[in-house]
């Protein structure tokens, strides 16, 4: 079986061996990044920057605090020298040259995304889930490379894991969707990459952080997508559009959370999410009168390692609240709210 | 030691057998598919995972996978792709499958055999498949099948080598470590001169 001390003792050695100099690690918040800055750190101490990029797209945390401001005083709480790079604006414009994303062809999916100037259009505008996470990935390295100039890194850390590489493609494998730390990254990248968890799969990573101590609000924390909300808009990703999928996000993850604390529902699902589908647009009545709005789709996904899963059985009274809260919060601007029934294959966890 | 390696065909989940591998405490490891068949010949058994291609226009995707199953004097397991391929190489036909099936399917067992040992006749199995063998070599014999798939599982007649359409890799599959478990011992066996 997997040993997490072994694995601890291993990946500190190997750390120590290959990082040279400083090093800046990419931290979201979720439990492989903050499993891999704890490794690093132990190795290199205070050679270690931490940085978190607030791209726009994050979460609400609690009604008073946001997701990126939690993660920058959680670390804070670990003892981890940490940067909040805020960066909304520099994502929701940035363009992809498609050419050099492209070498060998524009897949016809992305092309519909192009403009005459061989770029892409602003992500705020783009809809093909391919060209987000690309730009997505792109405009990541450019705010870390940024970062590691300030405090003269040569090694970029990050948590990627298992499922992330693979699901990427390369060689033979087909490209099911590109993970941002992955198949985002951009070939003329100006620093090295270190990732102590390649080979590791969730549940793994869980057993590392335990070991390593970390607090349980980072060991379990729930998993969220490096693109974050940005894919989970089934459309294009503006400001507006993100404002709805967090509010509804939230509600949807608070239901859940407080139906678990109730005893109404047996067992937290592995993943919970939702989708806004801005123009999946349907006739609604609104005291008495006629709307034209869009769609919310709830999903909560059973699974080991996001390699595979189910579609979780959760109680209709427990999606019947999250359907009142969210058309109540959200009024004209979601008319229905469905729920997800689809396995992991042919699903996939996230809708993009 | 038993040392079993995990051919990669380009399937999602090669990483998957292979982790299941080494949980067994197995010595393995992941192995393009256009290694050469001399530098895998001590192996105790052979994996051979699943993949994209399509088996009607893309088996020469598959490497060398022809030439381990002729020259294998150890046991091979193929899954989803590979069970296919094997199908195909031994003069049976593989092709679109009349309903392709993703996810949740339920497994009949009509054959016994060692791999399926302390597994219950009826299971749940995980599939994600677009083609399936539609004909069967006569070396070879049929273990199960599924509402919507007729050969789920196959065995050769003689030699120790296996096909399955779904794939037990995954944590869904529900006696699919237990299936690992055996081939296992079925290598184990084998090496020993036990069998």
């Amino acid at each position: 079986m997997f040993d997490p001390e072994k694995f601890i003792a291993e990946k500190v050695e190997e750390a120590k061996k290959i990082i040279t100099g400083n090093a800046i690690i990419a931290v979201s918040g979720g439990v492989d990044s903050s499993v891999a800055a704890a490794i690093v750190a132990k190795a290199i101490g205070e050679r270690l920057t931490a940085v978190h990029v607030d791209n726009g797209f994050m979460r609400k945390h609690s009604d008073e605090m946001g997701e990126s401001e939690w993660v920058v005083a959680s670390l804070k709480k670990v003892g981890v020298n940490s940067i909040l790079a805020d960066a909304e604006e520099q994502f929701l414009n940035a363009r992809l040259d498609m050419h050099k994303i492209y070498p060998k062809g524009i897949p016809e999916a992305a092309k519909s995304e192009m403009q005459e100037d061989g770029f892409s259009k602003p992500l705020k505008e783009v809809v093909e889930p391919e060209v987000k996470r690309k730009i997505i990935g792109e405009q990541f390295i450019r705010v870390f490379e940024k970062e590691a100039r300030k405090v003269n890194a040569k090694f970029l850390i990050q948590g990627t894991l298992a499922p992330d590489w693979i699901e990427s493609g390369g060689g033979i494998r087909d490209n099911i969707k590109s993970h941002h730390n992955v198949g985002g990254l951009p070939p003329d990248m100006g620093v090295e990459l270190y990732e102590p968890n390649h080979e590791l799969y969730k549940d793994e990573v869980r057993k590392v952080a335990r070991a390593l101590g970390l607090p349980a609000e980072l060991s379990e924390r729930q998993p969220f997508p490096g693109p974050a909300l940005a894919i989970r808009i089934i459309g294009p990703p503006n400001k507006e559009n993100t404002v709805i999928v967090r509010e509804a996000n939230y509600i949807w993850e608070q239901v859940l959370e407080n139906a678990f604390k109730e005893g109404r529902l047996d067992k937290m699902p592995e993943q919970y999410l939702v989708g806004y589908f801005p123009s999946l647009k349907t006739v609604g009545v609104h005291g008495d009168v006629r709307c034209h709005g869009g769609a919310i789709g709830l999903r909560a996904f059973k699974t080991l390692d996001f390699m595979s899963g189910q579609a979780s059985n959760i109680p209709f009274e427990i999606l019947e609240e999250a359907s009142i809260k969210i058309t109540n919060a959200l009024k004209e601007k979601v008319n229905r709210v469905f729920y997800d029934v689809t396995h992991k294959p042919p699903g996939t966890t996230e809708f993009e | 030691m038993v040392k079993i390696y995990v051919v990669d065909n380009g399937g999602q989940w090669t990483h998957r057998e292979w982790r299941v591998l080494k949980y067994l405490d197995v010595d393995t490891k992941i192995i393009p598919n256009t290694t050469p068949f001399e530098e895998i010949k001590d192996v105790d058994g052979l994996v051979m995972s699943g993949g994209a291609p399509r088996i009607g226009s893309e088996s020469m995707k598959l490497g060398n996978c022809g030439e381990y199953i002729d020259k294998a004097k150890f046991p091979i397991l193929g899954m989803c792709v590979s069970h296919q391929f094997m199908a195909l190489h031994f003069g049976g036909e593989s092709g679109p499958a009349k309903v392709p099936e993703f996810g949740l399917a339920k497994m009949k067992i009509a054959v016994q055999n060692e791999l399926f040992k302390d597994v219950p006749e009826e299971s749940q199995v995980w599939e994600s498949h677009n083609d399936e063998v539609k004909l069967l070599p006569k070396e070879f014999t049929c273990l199960a099948s599924t509402a919507n798939c007729n050969v789920q599982a196959i065995k050769h007649n003689d030699k120790l080598i296996y096909g399955l359409q779904f794939h037990p890799e995954v944590e869904q599959t529900e006696f699919g470590h237990k299936i690992f478990e055996n081939f296992v011992n079925i290598c184990k066996k084998n090496k020993d001169g036990t069998n």
